[in-house]
């Protein structure tokens, strides 16, 4: 037996590429994109909701891209906070990828867009694999998930530039210390920035707002 | 869960070439990066079932790791990172910061998912086999 070398191009070239156009877009307008990655029941769509209501309240345009296997909740969600929304069902897909994204865009109004948040589907392994294009990315996880959950998805946290651990207010009901989470993701990704939020009561959105440059 | 579209986009790719060699390919090496969030098991069963019907039938395929390194800015450090040791995690995780100086680093590998080499075993190998 013998070996032939192929040193193939990276299977995901094609993604990365497209990541790159769409970095390339919203850079070009001045929009500043967010992605938020995070578990089904975290928050994600909640902390959008008040950081829509601050940048709009700050005379900010803001576009959204709501993306779920299924369904238009999240969509409506943010069409009722004043956002330019797209609704994006992935149907089976567990992940957005860039050329998805690419598509989406393509039906906001990027020139007088300031600022887009785009939700990816609830999930915390697939999406780490697939770069959207965004100047920052951030996964949200909730006290109620228990603090175990760096430590269970250790590579999304290790190369994820903000982590924002939701329901704050609901760590003492479900014997969940936060500062546990804090420590575990220090460990993982020591230039991260951790944010401690409690979306309902509206606390930790300033903190948040700032870290995301925003 | 996206094996499934990952390898059939590296067979896709990886066919035209493979469709040119001269004898069995017995296996595929796949170069995946460490910190890419791939199963090397949901990789092999995808790839088994896709590959049927075509020259890549009944090979194997073969995952090696590439580990992460970078480069800082900083201190100038070239080379491989540490890894978070706590028993917790189970398994090693990759540090992307500078072992020497802790700044922030460039990852320069770490992250890439490529076929490097096909192992091939043509008629007269298995002869002399």
């Amino acid at each position: 037996m013998h070996n032939v070398q192929v040193h193939g191009e990276d299977i995901l070239k094609r993604q990365l590429e497209l990541a790159e156009k769409n970095r390339r877009l919203l850079e070009g307008n001045n929009v500043i994109a967010i992605s938020v990655m995070g578990a089904i029941g975290s928050g994600k769509t909640s902390l959008i909701e008040r950081m829509i209501d601050r940048l709009i309240a700050d005379g900010r345009q803001v576009g959204t891209i709501a993306a779920d296997s299924a369904g238009d909740d999240d969509h409506r969600r943010f069409l009722a906070h004043g956002a330019n929304s797209i609704n994006l069902n992935t149907q089976d897909d567990c992940h957005l990828d860039a050329h998805t994204v690419d598509h989406a865009v393509s039906h906001l109004p990027m020139e007088t867009l300031d600022v887009l948040f785009i939700e990816n589907v609830g999930n915390l392994i697939c999406p780490a694999d697939f770069p959207l294009g965004t100047a920052k990315e951030m996964v949200v996880i909730s006290t109620t998930e228990g603090d175990d959950m760096v430590r269970k998805h250790p590579k999304i946290f290790a190369q994820t530039d903000i982590l924002v651990l939701n329901k704050t207010d609901l760590a003492d009901a479900v014997g969940v210390n936060p500062e546990r989470i804090v420590s575990d993701y220090a460990a993982v990704n020591p230039h991260g920035t951790a944010i401690l939020t409690d979306a309902r009561h509206n606390a930790g959105i300033d903190e948040l707002l700032a870290a995301l440059g925003l | 869960m996206h094996e499934y579209s990952v390898a059939s986009e590296m067979i896709h790719a990886l066919l035209p070439k493979a469709e040119t060699i001269d004898g069995r390919i017995v296996a595929v090496i796949l170069k995946k990066g460490e910190m890419r969030i791939l199963s090397d098991q949901a990789l092999a069963n995808a790839f088994e079932l896709l590959a049927q019907g075509t020259v890549l039938e009944n090979a194997r395929l073969v995952v090696e790791l590439v580990s992460v390194r970078v480069s800082c800015p900083a201190c100038g450090y070239e080379g491989a990172v540490d890894h978070v040791s706590d028993d917790a995690f189970h398994f090693a995780v990759p540090i992307l910061s500078c072992p020497t100086c802790q700044s922030e680093v460039d990852m320069k590998a770490g992250r890439e998912l490529y076929v490097d080499s096909l192992t091939v075993q043509t008629p007269s190998e298995a002869e002399q086999a």
